[in-house]
């Protein structure tokens, strides 16, 4: 929207709009006629287009009969494919000319349901089961990135080769669910789970269990008490390795790896942490295989961060519609400005936050 | 304003963007609730081919999990669409939310952060509405990690092509931590390794000790220390090279040398300051200024009664005795000339510094005195430095006055002394890396040898032995009971309540009217107990009310699980949780069935006991 338009749009307004749009934005602006206020907005507008815009574009869709709601921003790129809209008012959708902050309809794009695909592994989790044939591997790559494909398939390998595995995991919720899931793949008899209070399966060959489980079998083991099922270990896969750093719990995994068969290979599923190096490093100097490290930061599924206040306006959390790594003080001026106002009205005044 | 945005407006808003289905993590499991209650009279129903849909995922699970079937919230979940999932429900009716979440039945869930990692379902969207989080009684900042983790939930492989992460202020909120976290890099995590004592026994009876040293070793905590280590050794070859340029000296150790050298010459001057003021004639005559001694002054001559020193500079004087009789106070500076002419004068230690005889006596001979009286020759060293000169005579130890290479020494003293007082501290830090975990191993040791379960040699003795498969919390109190015999005919019921309070670490409030005696009785002797084990474990909770609870659930089979959570205010999940570690405990109890056949007994038994209604049906 050049500067023209909005400000025949803005002369369009009755004065009551035009002052609630002023508030926050135009010092004293109650005390301007509507010929000044809409001086004053233009001279605003320079700093923030994008969120002027927004802002009256909500307004004058309050104004319309609520039987209209298809000129909200959001649906202009919304799934259901909406007719282009004939308003005057162009939908937000074009980031303005020499405009820095990404707008909500550009930041809202390419939401939906993408087409079905058929599943191709990321590289890195082909890369992560090559390195796993002949080394120790630990994986950390961000949530959601599909660390389980890498544990299925590492164990479905293993399998084959008559070996046993075993999966761990931190909570016993878990492990149910990771029960439910693996039984499902592999079939109910393949699959078996020790946990503090459930025992099913026992001799499955392949196991799941709370890391504290595997550490006491491994006690067991150590101290004369063989358990047949360490003999044929092939693979111990430890998830959520990142619980290493816990406080109360993390010494029960370094003591499973340090404990764990020589044989076996080790697989640590770990989500993003900043020092995974460290432990593959780790992992190379106590045990007789190397450990590779397989990292990766980039999300499968993109992330946005938008901001929502609490009269109901959505805007992008920062500049970008993607997330700016590394820059967290380039936020959206109009989320800025949103939420200094929130703070401004929510808190006593010359009382220190939080 | 209000402080936060209403859920049902929260909804009402994420809908009509299209970004659900969301998980809205809330700060407590309070908020949780109350979110859902809002929901009550909220008009914005799902369209009923929707809520059929809700319906029937909702039967599905209830076929496999039939205590879904009486939740309180199920209404609210079919009507709107959206759930509470936190560590106050059951496992299964998470299960159930988890399951319809995944068939995209739901639009919101909301769950709190604490449970974050224990949330295994995506979403389209996350709202964060805070960034702290309640960690042992106390609120702290998110960190990098934990945000992403939240973060991370958001987006669903295959479902979307992006994801979405909410911020929505409320007065839980600093901007700033949110910020950093969504851009920042993730923290390095750092080990916790700690030695208990199961560990020590079950080290000790699968490996002799000499080896021990080699184990410990291997763990990530050493390899971080070594690290570490590593980094201040490098530090300290470094500093090898900055010391380079000022070395060898005439000595072989210059910096202790001169420090010494450098401490007793700061010492000196002030000991000595009185006279350094003093020209060397003054101290020189100063010595002859005895009392009886006659004394030429500016007017006139007098007899010298005392000597002394005035208070605050030090000054050398003299009390006087004038010609008529008057006594007065004179700097010794005044004095002109000092006479070979003593009279005897008897001191004492107050005015008039003499005995009355010898004063007048002393008045009589000053009137007597002749004219002229002879001089006192006094010789004054000249060109002799006292200073240096003192400095040599006490410290004939030290070379450096002397020594060639003494400007240089002084020169580089501070740069010299500070770098090596860093190479000591690194040495030092270095030494106590590489060894701190062996140290707090032997440690655990000596605790373990006092107990009776280690022989001097460090073998397992009896007792050890079985002490070993005791590998939970509180292990030492819990193998000190069982030696102390305090289970010696205590039935399942008692032995599962004591193992309750002892597994029960949260201080949620719960309140339970009554309990037994024997149970208090037996509580009471677990508490002394523990307080005295408290030097070498921290002691549990040990909270009755939880304890009672569980003898409770064993100690009446009729009893249902909505009668058990009647007696109690904790929530249905609390009690749950509780009762599944107290079932944890009971099974490592149930490992002694070789040594201590009649408690594993009383244990197994307790364990069918606690596995019944809603505990049977889960996994």
């Amino acid at each position: 929207m050049t500067t023209d338009e909005l400000e025949q749009l803005l002369a369009q307004q009755p004065v009551a709009v035009l002052h609630r749009l002023a508030r926050g934005r135009v010092h004293r602006h109650f005390r301007a006629g509507k010929r000044r206020l809409i001086e004053l907005l233009l001279q605003h507008s320079s700093q923030n287009l994008a969120g002027l815009e927004s802002d009256l574009q909500t307004l004058i869709a309050e104004r319309q009969p609520p039987a209209q709601p298809a000129r909200s921003p959001g649906r202009a790129a919304g799934r259901a494919p909406a007719p282009p809209s004939k308003q005057p008012l162009p939908g937000g959708g074009e980031p303005g000319i020499g405009e820095p902050a990404v707008s909500l309809a550009a930041w809202l794009e390419g939401l939906g349901v993408p087409a079905p695909q058929p599943f191709v592994p990321d590289p890195w989790q082909n890369e992560a089961l090559r390195a796993l044939d002949d080394s120790d591997v630990v994986v950390s790559v961000p949530t959601g990135s599909g660390k389980t494909y890498v544990a299925v398939e590492a164990a479905r390998r293993a399998m084959e080769d008559n070996r046993t595995v075993i999966y761990t995991s931190p909570l016993k919720a878990l492990s149910n669910t990771k029960f439910t899931e693996f039984s499902r793949i592999f079939g109910s008899d393949k699959v078996g789970i020790l946990t503090g209070d459930r025992q099913e399966n026992g001799q499955a060959p392949l196991l799941i269990m709370t890391t504290e489980i595997l550490r006491n079998l491994l006690y067991d083991a150590a101290s004369g008490e063989i358990d047949v099922r360490l003999d044929t270990l092939g693979l111990v896969i430890l998830d959520e390795s990142q619980y290493l750093a816990d406080p109360e719990r993390g010494v029960v995994w370094e003591e499973t790896i340090i404990f764990c068969p020589s044989q076996a290979r080790l697989l640590l599923l770990s989500a993003s942490i900043g020092n995974p190096q460290d432990i593959a490093d780790w992992l190379s100097s106590i045990r007789t295989t190397p450990c590779r490290l397989v990292r990766h930061s980039k999300r499968t599924v993109p992330l946005r961060a938008g901001y929502l206040h609490p009269n109901g306006k959505l805007v992008p959390l920062f500049k970008t519609a993607a997330i700016p790594h590394g820059h967290p003080t380039h936020l959206h001026p109009e989320a800025k400005r949103l939420f200094i106002e929130y703070e401004e009205e929510t808190l006593p005044s010359g009382r220190p936050r939080r | 304003m209000p402080p936060s945005i209403h859920p049902v407006d929260l909804i009402a808003s994420l809908r009509q963007k299209h970004l659900t289905p969301a998980i809205v993590f809330l700060t407590s499991r309070r908020a949780c609730d109350e979110a859902m209650e809002s929901f009550d009279h909220a008009d914005i129903v799902l369209p009923p081919a929707r809520q059929d849909a809700i319906a029937a995922a909702l039967e599905r699970v209830i076929a496999q999990y039939p205590s879904v079937a009486e939740h309180p919230l199920i209404p609210t979940v079919q009507r709107i669409g959206v759930a509470a999932h936190h560590a106050g429900h059951l496992p299964s009716w998470k299960i159930a939310i988890e399951e319809l979440m995944r068939q995209g039945c739901l639009d919101a869930v909301f769950a709190t952060t604490t449970l974050a990692a224990g949330v295994d379902f995506p979403a389209r969207t996350v709202v964060i509405t805070q960034s702290s989080i309640r960690k042992a009684r106390d609120f702290t900042d998110l960190t990098v990690g934990e945000v992403q983790q939240i973060a991370g939930r958001a987006g669903r492989r295959g479902k979307d092509q992006v994801g979405f992460a909410v911020v929505t202020p409320s007065p839980y909120i600093d901007l700033g931590v949110l910020t950093k976290g969504l851009t920042g890099h993730p923290e390095s995590i750092d080990s916790q390794f700690a030695i208990s004592y199961a560990m020590v026994l079950n080290l000790l009876k699968a490996h002799p000790h000499e080896q021990i040293q080699g184990i410990l070793a291997k763990s990530f905590a050493q390899f971080q220390l070594n690290r570490r280590a590593e980094s201040l050794e490098r530090k300290l070859d470094t500093l090898h090279v900055q010391m380079e340029p000022f070395g060898p000296r005439v000595c072989t150790d210059w910096i202790t040398q001169w420090q010494t050298f450098d401490q007793v010459r700061r010492q000196r001057p002030q000991r000595h300051q009185v006279h350094r003021q003093e020209s060397p004639e003054l101290s020189a005559r100063f010595h002859f200024m005895t009392p009886g001694r006659v004394v030429g002054l500016t007017r006139g001559r007098g007899i010298v009664l005392r000597q002394y020193r005035s208070k605050g500079q030090k000054n050398p004087m003299i009390s006087v005795l004038r010609p008529d009789g008057a006594v007065t106070e004179c700097p010794a500076t005044t004095v002109a000339d000092i006479f070979d002419r003593v009279f005897d004068c008897e001191e004492t230690s107050a005015f008039p510094w003499c005995s009355a005889a010898a004063f007048d006596e002393l008045c009589y001979q000053l009137t007597e005195l002749p004219t002229r009286l002879p001089i006192l020759p006094i010789l004054v060293p000249k060109d002799s430095e006292p200073l240096s000169d003192a400095i040599v005579q006490s410290m004939g130890d030290f070379p450096c006055p002397t020594c060639p290479s003494r400007p240089a020494c002084q020169k580089d003293f501070t740069i010299a002394h500070r770098l090596r007082q860093e190479q000591h501290r690194h040495i030092k830090s270095i030494q106590a890396l590489r060894a701190s975990l062996w140290h707090r191993f032997q440690e655990r040791v000596e605790v373990l040898q006092k107990f009776g379960y280690l022989s001097p040699s460090s073998q397992l003795t009896e007792d050890g032995e079985w002490a070993r498969l005791i590998r939970i919390d509180h292990s030492l109190l819990i193998t000190e009971l069982i030696r102390a015999e305090a289970f010696t005919g205590a039935d399942p019921a008692l032995l599962t309540g004591i193992m309750a309070s002892i597994a029960h670490d949260d201080d949620r409030p719960g309140a339970f009217p009554r309990i037994s005696t024997g149970l208090s009785s037996l509580l009471g002797q677990v508490r002394k107990l523990a307080e005295s084990l408290s030097p070498y474990e921290d002691p549990p909770l040990l909270r009755a009310d939880v304890a009672a609870l569980a003898e409770r659930w064993i100690a009446d089979p009729n009893l249902t699980w909505i009668g058990l959570c009647r007696l109690t205010t904790m929530a249905e999940g609390d009690i749950y949780r509780l009762l599944a570690r107290t079932l944890e405990f009971l099974s490592q109890i149930h490992t002694l069935r070789a040594t201590h056949p009649g408690l594993a007994d009383s244990a197994s038994k307790a364990i069918a006991l606690i596995r019944r209604g809603v505990l049977e049906e889960l996994p």
